[in-house]
């Protein structure tokens, strides 16, 4: 249950994050964000785990204050917050079992993390987790050997260790070719649905939100301008949140239709090469 | 035939020359100034190139014939200086790394424990390696013992440093998934910083285990054991031709190290 | 992935085997390895390790004179005269690291040219390389003892002239290796217009490496000035030898003033010199105080 009351946002340099918002979240709610960069949505996504700090009114999580939160205290409640970034955030030259068991550390005394010793039980669940994403058969690749995809797989991987009651997602897919953006939201909705976890998801891309979310919240100027069931949700009220009208790279499955023409039209370049190079996988 | 009057204007005006800029100049006055005091103060006069060359030939004539009887006796010496290098690098390399965890403001929250660190990594390494030699030899007495501290610390001022600017930029979005996942600072550090910054830690190790075998000889010299002592007494009994043997011998070591060393960087990247 | 093609099914639970741990015989064989290479150390080393045990109190000890020794007033005798000593000395050797390090730079500069193997021929490239080699495996100290004493007598010249020919060897391995490093096309550029080769060299490959090289110079004026000192111990001139001096001596106090004069004058022109390098390489100007420390 998270619960925003009048929290405001001012970033140091006197930019306002997020101004006067007030909204609840229900415990299994899949939430997505929309707006233009710059009109709160990250900033609504990372004030939720501390990541960004909050200037003024309450923000609880489960009952917790995350406002003015002493740092044992926000460790404690990002242990039970997962979050997943646009740029994966792995450590490469680690392993991806590894990679996983960061999501173990707030539950592994000091001195044993530090020389690298995790508990069975720890390992199990880390593998547990792998299994889950369908990625266990890389557990001791180098993380910077994979492809994005896979990379935030082995990030939701990480997230689900951590046994956490909510999930956020800062822009997970943006950069990600469109099959493996709906592979990876697939995943999220599947968490959603099967552990109940409360999702918080942070997306430029609407059709995307239009087909994934429970409840879409439309962010501009740090306010909340928009909040509703995607069934709500149609052009018209995207170019209210946006402000302008929407172009092509609002929606993914315009990058899939572009994708699709510039391919046609090197095969008719190409001539008879056609037929070979459409039948060549990815 | 006649072209528009205001296009003809806007591209036959030459822009006038900058000014050539005034810190530059005053940077090669000061040069140039500072080069003449430096000069003046320490007599520079090459006239000794060749009045005195003759008395100065003859000590480097037996310089340049190596005693290579000696360079049996020479093996112990060099084995010590390995040793105190293996050590001191060892140690030195460790407690420095802790220091530049310290040192850098990614992996240290506190200001002021920031601020410390950096202002004791900057005292610690003004003194160059001779000094610390001193110091040791005056605390613990001649020998090895003095050579490996001396070497220790000063080890963690180069590391610390090397290290502690590379943690600085280090990519900064693991570091915040780790944040995310409530892992401490400690478990950060370990878990998501050290493994980035490996490889470039490692070699400044390898540059310093380096180091450590050059600045032997010197500390050597002042006291603290292994090939440098060596050096020092058979130039003190004016034995020339030994001494020349055994810096051959040095550079040939040094040469060795240096193949080794590239061997091992590239085994790691 | 250039085509979009349909995702591919995932396992179902428990379809996929997990991967075995992948052996750790190496990585515990290193771990050893480097154990025994301590051990081995160790007692190779033939230290008197019970001195340890003394060094923190003797530490504690000497400490407490030399801050002593800071905290007399510098203004009577014979502290005045320690000070000035000390100080003067020190720039002494400030001037010894400054002439070694112009030496160095002058003559690394157009060596370094010959060293780098996009601009020289190949021969030439090795055997300037091998010389650079020679020059840096031997320490300063021995080009002092060996050569510059013996032709130009005790005093700071001695400690200058060695310094600077140690200093070439360094420069002109990073100058070289600077000049690797260029991109080549301004050069080609330039080469194609008909320019000959040493103009080639002054405008297009000098200009690009200018800020590194100036950057290597200042860095080096850096570390000279720890090498004049420890020249100076064998009488090459500078604060080296009244170090010698005082630790003979065990004038705890004076070691005290000698010590701070050399770290407080140190950190100082590091911190001007670091400063410099950040102007030199970002084209930016930085407020002293905030660029070291």
């Amino acid at each position: 249950m998270i619960s925003f009351r009048d929290v405001t946002v001012t970033y140091p340099g006197g930019t306002v994050g997020l101004d006067g918002v007030t909204l609840d979240i229900t415990p299994g709610e899949f939430v997505v964000v929309v707006g233009l960069s710059g009109a709160g949505k990250s900033t609504l996504v990372r004030s939720i785990n501390g990541l960004v700090s909050v200037t003024e009114g309450e923000l609880l999580v489960d009952g917790v204050h995350v406002d003015g939160a002493k740092p044992a205290q926000l460790r404690r409640l990002r242990s039970r917050i997962g979050m997943i970034f646009q740029s994966f955030n792995l450590v490469g030259r680690i392993t991806v079992l590894q990679n996983v068991l960061v999501g173990r550390l707030h539950a592994t005394p000091l001195l044993l993390s530090l020389v690298g010793y995790f508990r069975p039980a720890d390992r199990e669940k880390a593998f547990q987790s792998l299994e889950r994403v369908g990625i266990v058969e890389k557990a001791y690749v180098r993380a910077s050997q994979l492809s994005g995809g896979q990379q935030q797989r082995v990030a939701i991987a990480r997230v689900l260790a951590q046994d956490p009651t909510v999930i956020l997602a800062d822009e997970p897919v943006a950069s990600l070719d469109p099959p493996t953006a709906h592979m990876v939201m697939r995943d999220l909705e599947r968490i959603n649905d099967e552990l109940g976890i409360t999702t918080i998801v942070n997306l430029h891309f609407l059709d995307l939100a239009r087909r994934y979310a429970d409840r879409i919240i439309g962010m501009r100027d740090g306010r909340v301008v928009f909040d509703g069931p995607p069934s709500e949700a149609n052009d018209d009220v995207f170019e209210q949140i946006y402000g302008r009208s929407l172009t092509a790279e609002d929606v993914l499955s315009a990058e899939e239709e572009a994708a699709e023409a510039a391919l046609e039209a090197q095969a008719e370049a190409d001539g008879e090469d056609a037929a070979s190079r459409k039948a060549t996988p990815a | 035939m006649t072209a528009p009057a205001t296009a003809q204007r806007a591209s036959t005006t030459r822009p006038r020359r900058p000014r050539p800029r005034v810190g530059t100049f005053v940077a090669i006055l000061a040069v140039l100034v500072i080069t003449v005091w430096a000069g003046d103060g320490i007599d520079f006069d090459l006239a000794p190139l060749w009045t005195d060359f003759g008395r100065g030939w003859f000590i480097i004539q037996e310089f340049l014939a190596p005693n290579w009887d000696y360079v049996g006796r020479t093996i112990g010496p060099f084995i010590e200086t390995l040793s105190i290098a293996v050590i001191a690098t060892l140690v030195g390399c460790t407690i420095g790394l802790a220091m530049s965890l310290l040192a850098s403001r990614v992996t240290t929250a506190n200001p002021i424990l920031y601020r410390a660190s950096k202002i004791f990594l900057s005292v610690v390494r003004s003194l160059p390696d001779v000094g610390y030699g001193l110091l040791f030899f005056a605390i613990v007495g001649a020998g090895s013992l003095a050579g490996i501290l001396a070497l220790i610390f000063f080890n963690i001022g180069i590391i610390a440093k090397l290290t502690s600017e590379t943690i600085d930029a280090v990519d900064r979005g693991p570091l915040e998934a780790a944040d995310a996942t409530g892992a401490s600072s400690l478990q950060r550090a370990r878990f998501a910083v050290v493994p980035m910054i490996l490889p470039n830690y490692l070699s400044y190790c390898l540059y310093v285990f380096e180091l450590n075998i050059r600045a032997s000889v010197v500390i050597g010299i002042v006291g603290g054991g292994g090939i440098g002592s060596s050096i020092s007494v058979e130039f003190a009994r004016f034995n020339y031709s030994n001494v020349s043997a055994i810096v051959v011998l040095l550079i040939v070591v040094v040469f060795l190290i240096d193949l080794l060393s590239q061997s091992v960087r590239r085994r790691l990247t | 992935m250039s085509a979009p093609t349909r995702p591919a099914p995932r396992p179902r639970r428990g379809a996929a085997p997990r991967p075995s741990a992948p052996s750790r015989l190496r990585y515990t064989l290193t771990q050893l390895g480097v154990l025994v290479l301590i051990i081995v150390c160790i007692v190779l080393v033939e230290a008197k390790w019970d001195r340890l045990l003394e060094a923190p109190a003797l530490s504690l000890n000497y400490g407490g004179l030399m801050i002593e020794g800071l905290l007399q007033n510098p203004f009577s005798e014979p502290y005045s005269r320690y000070w000035t000593d000390a100080i003067g000395l020190m720039l002494e050797s400030l001037q010894i690291a400054w002439i070694g390090t112009v030496i160095g730079a002058i003559f690394s500069f157009p060596i370094g040219f010959l060293a780098a193997s996009n601009i020289a021929p190949r021969g030439v490239v090795i055997v300037t390389r091998q010389i650079l080699n020679i020059i840096r495996a031997v320490p300063e100290l021995v080009l002092a003892i060996a050569i510059m004493l013996p032709i130009f007598g005790l005093g700071p010249l001695a400690g200058a002239l060695a310094i600077g020919v140690g200093s070439i060897g360094t420069l002109g391995k990073l100058t070289s290796e600077a000049i690797e490093a260029v991109p080549t096309g301004p050069g080609e550029a330039t080469r194609s217009s008909g320019a000959q080769t040493l103009q080639t060299l002054r405008w297009a490959i000098t200009p690009q490496i200018l800020p590194e090289v100036i950057a290597f110079w200042l860095y080096r004026f850096e570390i000279n000035i720890r090498a004049s000192a420890i020249l100076g111990i064998l009488g090459a001139g500078g604060v080296g030898s009244l170090l010698a001096q005082v630790f003979e001596r065990r004038d705890w106090e004076r070691i005290g003033i000698t010590l701070t004069v050399i770290v407080v004058v140190t950190v100082i022109v590091d911190q001007i010199s670091g400063a410099v390098r950040h102007r030199v390489i970002s084209g930016v100007p930085v407020p002293i105080g905030k660029a070291i420390v």
